[in-house]
């Protein structure tokens, strides 16, 4: 009895021993990385990054990973106090252009021109032309995102005179908003109901459409030309096509579910808010450029960079975790799992045949037409929410209780302004 | 005589402390986000949500939906509690699926209303299936705002009547049977007795109802909010939405403190009338 009873004590005393890392197997101290990101905070999103991505990080280079999900707001102040004090514990920042841009301009990142090069992989121009701010190297570009068309098969019989299912595809001149309007027209008589669909629900993003699509089509800028004719003309465009929009529109937050019911033929989306209809049904939808307008085609590129903040504890093994976060294999796991889009060449190029593929075919096209108009989103901090609000409500006013698109937003453009004044961001 | 005067304070004291800590502290943190602008006294903040686009609309629709939505369910309340205070074959099991909505949340509600009415929901199948319509009759949608309002009417009657139904119901059967009785003694018809003894003698309850549910229909949120987003804007709603998508603190405090002084107003004037009758009824 008091044998056994000896013989579990020296078996709990060892075993304490070795789980408290008093004598570790590997014998070398591992580094943990702390690695703060605004992006991939939603809770099936995070599962993938500590569960998946990291853990394949941690098994190549034994280099631990401290992922956390945070706020823009929160990021910067936390940043801010490390800068002033001088104890910097972050090592990695994932977050979108704009914020990058605010971070850079208080040089609180590092340049990363310096650092050894990332081999075996080209990023795409236009993101590394924005990476640079104010000369200095910022960010290397992580991941993107943009909004696109998307159009059932069946709706290319109603196309109008003058207007071929290639046109559509590749985004030629021909693919315009009044060719749209045309084409709306004629799906509604055909099919009894209208055929095409917007989210503009509570929490769809129509407002991205109006801000950086429509707007900027049709005016060439987002904010500055709020008030202006051409502007008039473009809310007076809205007025024309809502009539061929599905009521139901505002009530929609994404548009994979209606496009998979067959309520509508065309939609415009967030990639992300598609992605299931194109998954279930690849054969039946096709992904294309949006329509262009008088000034050019306006859309939306979400560019999201990594970074290192001056003075980070851990600079090279930081920079190891930037160099497999943008290796192409890395870059199609996260398009195949989350949903955003490569920035590198190399990754389309191991794409598989399939659902995926359709996707990212039609975001290329859309960024490769000669007259890409590309808008970033503007970055306000917290006051994004009450610059969406303010197209909003011109659009309830004008195209939904039929109110003068002159004098509303003649009304709404001094507050708008303000808002960009109030932050200290130019008008875009 | 010292410590047993102490007792009852004790007694209250973890209810006061919570009371302060969760509602006492909230208050005096909204009437500051209320009253002031970049730390100093201002009225900018009211200036604000008094011109906001939507806070009229908010006050309207919030006003009209309790002013349609308390006085039917009190009424739809009494009938309800006189069929049921009887005794009948089935009573057991049609008081049980009268109250079945008591124990479901304002969100819940709203999304099996919202599910029924879709496009492609249980209503509008067994409309098609049955040959009624051929197309699906749409209820949501910023051009169908009558349509969404009576649905939330709707919803709204079936998920918050249940309650006043209870209180009505336990209002009724306090009632002695000996007036009732009385009353047949000396020859009066049902009518006579449900006008002359039944309905004055359940004032107090019908009030108490009332109350209840007038403040909580200063509060509807979330089913509009599922059944019509914003297309129907509520005051609480509203808040909600200053707070979470614009991000601002101080107008989401001016809609909640909007909010709590309708309550204020609308239980005072209650009360003063609720006094009057219980001296009455205690006669």
């Amino acid at each position: 009895m008091r044998r056994l009873f000896g013989v579990l004590l020296a078996a709990v005393v060892l075993f304490a021993v070795v789980s408290s890392g008093c004598i570790s197997p590997g014998g070398e101290e591992k580094v943990t990385v702390t690695f703060l990101s605004t992006q991939l905070n939603p809770p099936e999103e995070r599962a993938f990054v500590q569960e998946d991505l990291l853990k394949g990080f941690t098994s190549e280079t034994n280099i631990e990973v401290n992922f956390v999900p945070i706020s823009y707001t929160d990021m910067v102040t936390r940043l801010e106090g490390e800068m002033q004090t001088g104890k910097v514990t972050i090592d990695v920042i994932g977050d979108l252009h704009g914020g990058m841009d605010y971070m850079a301009s208080k040089g609180w990142l590092e340049d990363l021109s310096t650092m050894p090069k990332l081999e075996g992989r080209t990023f795409i121009s236009t993101f590394e032309q924005y990476s640079y701010i104010r000369g200095q190297k910022a960010y290397v570009p992580w991941m993107s995102a943009t909004y696109v068309m998307v159009v059932n098969k069946e709706a290319f019989q109603y196309l109008p005179k003058g207007l071929t299912e290639e046109d559509v595809m590749k985004g030629t001149e021909k693919w315009t908003y009044d060719a749209l309007l045309q084409w709306a027209k004629n799906l509604k008589e055909a099919k009894g109901q209208p055929e095409l669909g917007f989210p503009a629900g509570p929490k769809g993003l129509f407002v991205r459409f109006l801000h950086g699509y429509i707007y900027p089509s049709y005016t060439g800028y987002q904010a500055k030309e709020f008030d202006s004719p051409e502007a008039v003309e473009m809310w007076n465009y809205l007025k024309e096509l809502w009539p061929y929009v599905h009521p139901s529109s505002t009530t929609w937050d994404a548009m994979a579910d209606p496009l998979l019911k067959g309520e509508v033929l065309i939609a415009w989306d967030h990639t992300a808010r598609i992605k299931n209809a194109i998954e279930t049904k690849p054969d039946q939808f096709v992904v294309v450029p949006v329509p262009r307008g008088p000034k050019g085609r306006g859309f939306i590129v979400v560019l999201a960079g990594l970074a290192i903040p001056k003075g980070a504890p851990h600079k090279d093994e930081a920079w190891k975790l930037i160099d497999y976060l943008t290796k192409p294999d890395t870059q199609v796991k996260v398009l195949e799992k989350v949903g955003f889009f490569p920035t590198v060449e190399e990754a389309s190029g191991k794409l598989p045949e399939g659902p995926l593929k359709i996707l990212a075919e039609g975001v290329q096209a859309q960024a490769s037409t000669k007259d890409a108009l590309v808008v970033m989103i503007p970055n306000l901090g917290d006051k994004g929410g009450q610059f969406k609000e303010y197209y909003k409500q011109a659009f309830e006013r004008i195209v939904l209780n039929d109110e003068d698109p002159a004098t509303v937003t003649k009304e709404i453009k001094p507050d708008l302004v303000k808002l960009f004044e109030d932050v200290g961001v130019p008008v875009p | 005589m010292e410590r047993r005067s102490l007792v009852p304070y004790l007694l209250i004291l973890p209810a006061f402390l919570y009371l302060l800590f969760f509602v006492g502290y909230p208050l005096v943190q909204a009437l500051y986000l209320a009253f002031t602008q970049n730390g100093a006294l201002s009225l900018e903040v009211w200036r604000r949500t008094f011109s906001d686009y939507y806070f009229w609309s908010a006050f309207k629709y919030t006003i009209l939906l309790a002013g349609i939505i308390v006085p039917t369910q009190v009424a739809l309340a009494v009938v309800l509690a006189l069929l049921m205070n009887r005794v009948f074959k089935g009573k057991d099991a049609a008081l049980y699926a009268l109250i079945i909505p008591l124990t479901i949340s304002d969100v819940a509600a709203g999304l099996i209303w919202y599910s029924m009415l879709s496009p492609y929901g249980f209503i509008n199948k067994l409309l098609m299936n049955l040959g009624v319509i051929s197309q699906p009759i749409y209820v949501f949608g910023y051009e169908y705002r009558m349509r969404e309002f009576f649905a939330i009417v709707i919803a709204e009657l079936w998920r918050s009547t249940a309650i006043v139904f209870v209180i009505i119901l336990a209002g009724l059967q306090m009632i002695s049977k000996e007036y009732i009785e009385a009353a047949e003694v000396f020859g009066a018809s049902y009518w006579t007795r449900l006008r002359r003894i039944v309905l004055p003698l359940l004032k107090p309850s019908i009030q108490s109802a009332l109350i209840i549910r007038t403040l909580f229909a200063m509060q509807i949120f979330g089913i509009v909010w599922i059944l019509a987003g914003r297309d129907i804007p509520v005051l609480a709603g509203e808040g909600y939405y200053q707070l979470t998508e614009i991000k601002d603190a101080g107008v989401a405090s001016v809609y909640a403190l909007v909010i709590a002084g309708l309550s204020i107003l609308l239980g005072a004037l209650y009360i003063k009338f609720l006094r009057a009758e219980y001296l009455e009824v205690g006669e």
